[in-house]
Order: C-alpha cells, then structure tokens, then sequence
C-alpha cells in the first residue's frame, strides 16, 4: 500500500510538474539573491555557504510540502483519500518520501548555480558531501511533512506553514549546516559526527510521531 | 470573577497565594544577599529561575493533556491545555524579559547567543504558531486536535532544540552553571520559596483561566 500512495505522489507530480519547476525557479531565485547580497571575498563565503545553501532548502522545502498538500485540498481528495482501508500513517511516509524526493531533484538541479554564482569550490570529497545531504534532506522532509500536516487544514495554511515549521525545523537546520560546512571544508569526520547523530535521532522522532500522530491529523 | 472566588476553596487559595507572593517579593528584597559582582541585578534570579521553571512545567502539561485529548475525544482536557499553554506562554515572555534585564549589566548586553535563551525563544516562537492556529480556526473539533498534536511535537522538540544549540557553539555559552543544591541556604532557601510561590500561582492561575475558557464556551454554546 505505501508503494500505491508514493506511486500516486510522484504521479500526480510527473503529470503536472509545478511543484518541481516552482521549487527549483525558487530555489535559484534564492541562490542569486544571497549571490547579488554576498559580495566578499572568496574564503568568507566559502564560510557561509553551507548555512546559504540550507536557509536555500528551508524555503525551498516550504513552498514543496505547501503545494504537496495543497493539492489534496482541490476537490476535497483528502476526504476520499482518509476514507480509503489504509494505515493513515503510511499516508505520512508516502509524502515524506516522495517531498525527499522531490528536494533531492531540486538540489541536484541548483547546485551547479549555487557554487557558480557564489564563486565557491566544490567540496573535495562528494560522495560524502551527497550523502550527508541526503541525510539532512531526509531530515528536513520529516518535519516539514508533520508540521504541513498540522497546518494544511486550518484556515490561512500557507501563513501558519512556514510560522511553525521555521522554529520546530530549526534543529535540523543547524545541524545540517554543521555537517556540510565540515564536509566544505574537509574536517575530519569526527568533528561534525555528533551533529550526525543528532540528525539521525531526528529523523526518528519525526518519522515515529508523523506515523503514530498523521492519524489525528486526518481525522474528519 | 466573583462566582469562582465566591466559593470558599478558590478564595482561600486566591488570599495565600496574594499573601505568599507578598512575603515572596520582601524575603527577595531584604532577606537574599547580595552578590558582589551582580548587586541588585543577581535579584531577578528569584523570579526568572521559577517562570522559566513554571512555563516548562506548563507546556508538559499541554503535552500531557493533549495526549488524553486524542485518546479521549473530550473537550475538557482541551480546555486545561488551552490554558496551560496560554500561561505557559505567558511566564515564558517573563523569562524572556527578566533574561535580558539581568544580562544587560551582567554581560554588557541583553541577548547573546546562548542555548536556554535561544531555546525558550524558539518554544515561544512555536507556541505564538499555536496561538495563530487556534485563532484562525477552521473545523473546531479538527483545529482542537491539531493543537493537541502541535502540543506534543513542541514538547518532544524542547530536549532536540536545546541541545542543537548547546552543541553549536560551546565555547560561547555565558548562562551561569549553578549548581543548586551547593548553594548556601541564604540563596537556597529563598529560592526554593520563590519557586513554591510560583508553582501556587501557576495553579491558582490555570484554574481560573479553565474556569473563563469553560465559561466561554457556554456562551458560544448559548449564542
């Protein structure tokens, strides 16, 4: 069944492909603005680019996981899909899931703009610099789905989104900073490992309270 | 106002509660000593120590009631934490304030970044969102779950929050590592008043405020 709602995520999204395109015209929007408002020198930004490149994701993961929600609201497909004999929760991993995904693709394609325009240098070691991303992203996805999930229903989702998601994700965030500035700048792995292991408890507690919660949630 | 203090218990807790936070604030004023380096400053310690202590306490217990809300379906459990978080949020503003009057001479400036101050201003933060959630409404029943919800997340959040700040920046964390219990008693013994007197105040607090939140609710009902 959790195969079923993926599958139906990333259909609807490979049929329309707006929350793709709108995440990734966002995301180097964003990139170009830090760029025109960045104008030192090579080593500072090499600094802060790691921090950039999350506040990037964090607005990024807001308008995604907005829109992935906001479809179920046209037509009231929400009700249809809460009625359906399934396990509630797995409606939670469909989405966190398939919002990974989608993040995932949006960094792959600003990537290339943001260490060009900012004038910086990939980092020397990339597979670690990918996984660790795919760690954090997988993260920021855990709570950006929960907290959509609180909001999506209320009335002015789309303001009350972002005014709870920014402080409940700042965790993440910071430690997701943490983990690439060390891969930037080639620190040793046990520099930055607590803030690994901080993510991964992260990413249970969230994954394990979206699962067992997302119920009442949806509840009509 | 009048009908719950009318009764005799409300009325007696509301007249030791005024006199305890009477004898409180003179036992702070002329009866704690003064520390060198801080002076008066070092005072605060005995209001800001027990809000900061009174609203965790209270948004545990919006934990705790949003967890029976959601097992129980039943509107009074939303109404204690409606008002926990009211006054949770609440004494969180008056460590938020005291925090600043204390370190503007203690640290030459009224906000650094330290992990108990960042912290409470991001619970402050999620539970101004919580406010906003509830204000904005929609389906109530639906909108009362999804305060229980938030209510939890938030809670289970405090312990990640803190130690995502604490671990960012060690080597700048300023925020004074007492040790209660090495204290001398003309500190811990005040202290451990104050704290009394703040937790009385609390409860007298969450009371009444459950007694206007059900009041209210009549009301809507009878309009």
């Amino acid at each position: 069944m959790f195969y079923l709602l993926l599958k139906k995520e990333l259909f609807i999204e490979l049929r329309s492909k707006e929350l793709i395109l709108s995440m990734i015209v966002f995301g180097i929007a964003i990139v170009l603005s830090f760029s025109f408002s960045s104008d030192l020198s090579r080593v500072v930004v090499q600094n802060y680019a790691s921090g950039m490149f999350w506040i990037t994701v964090l607005f990024v993961a807001t308008l995604g996981v907005h829109r992935s929600f906001a479809y179920e609201k046209e037509f009231d497909a929400f009700s249809m899909l809460v009625t359906a004999p399934i396990d509630r929760g797995l409606i939670f991993l469909a989405k966190w899931i398939s919002g990974f995904i989608y993040l995932t693709i949006m960094e792959i394609l600003i990537i290339f703009p943001f260490f060009n325009f900012l004038m910086i240098d990939f980092p020397l070691n990339i597979s670690v610099a990918v996984i660790t991303t795919l760690f954090s992203n997988l993260a920021v996805m855990a709570v950006a789905n929960l907290v959509s999930g609180i909001a999506m229903r209320s009335n002015l989702s789309e303001i009350l989104l972002p005014i709870l998601f920014f402080p409940l994700v700042s965790p993440v965030i910071i430690a997701a900073t943490q983990i690439s500035k060390g891969v930037m700048l080639n620190e040793p792995y046990a520099f930055w490992e607590i803030w690994v292991l901080f993510l991964g408890s992260t990413i249970i507690i969230s994954g394990l309270a979206g699962y067992a919660l997302f119920d009442y949630l949806v509840e009509e | 106002m009048t009908d719950f203090f009318q009764k005799k218990t409300n009325f007696i807790f509301l007249l030791s509660v005024i006199i305890l936070s009477l004898i409180n604030i003179i036992n702070i004023i002329y009866n704690t000593p003064m520390i060198p380096d801080q002076h008066w400053a070092q005072k605060i310690f005995y209001v800001h120590v027990p809000s900061a202590w009174v609203g965790f306490l209270s948004y545990l217990v919006v934990m705790i009631f949003g967890i029976m809300y959601l097992n129980s379906n039943d509107d009074k459990w939303d109404n204690v934490g409606l008002a926990a978080a009211e006054i949770g949020t609440f004494f969180m503003a008056l460590v938020l304030i005291t925090g600043p009057i204390w370190a503007t001479p203690i640290w030459g400036q009224p906000w650094i970044w330290e992990p108990r101050l960042v912290t409470t201003l991001i619970l402050f933060l999620i539970y101004i969102g919580y406010f906003m959630m509830r204000a904005f409404g929609g389906y109530l029943e639906r909108m009362k779950r999804n305060a229980a919800v938030l209510g939890i997340v938030s809670f289970i959040n405090v312990p990640i929050i803190f130690l995502s700040v604490q671990f960012w920046s060690p080597e700048i964390q300023s925020h004074p590592q007492v040790e209660m219990a090495q204290q001398p008693s003309e500190i811990l013994s005040p202290f451990l008043f104050s704290l009394f007197v703040f937790t009385m105040l609390y409860f007298l607090m969450i009371r009444y405020r459950i007694y206007v939140i059900q009041l209210n609710n009549k009301i809507k009902q009878n309009v």
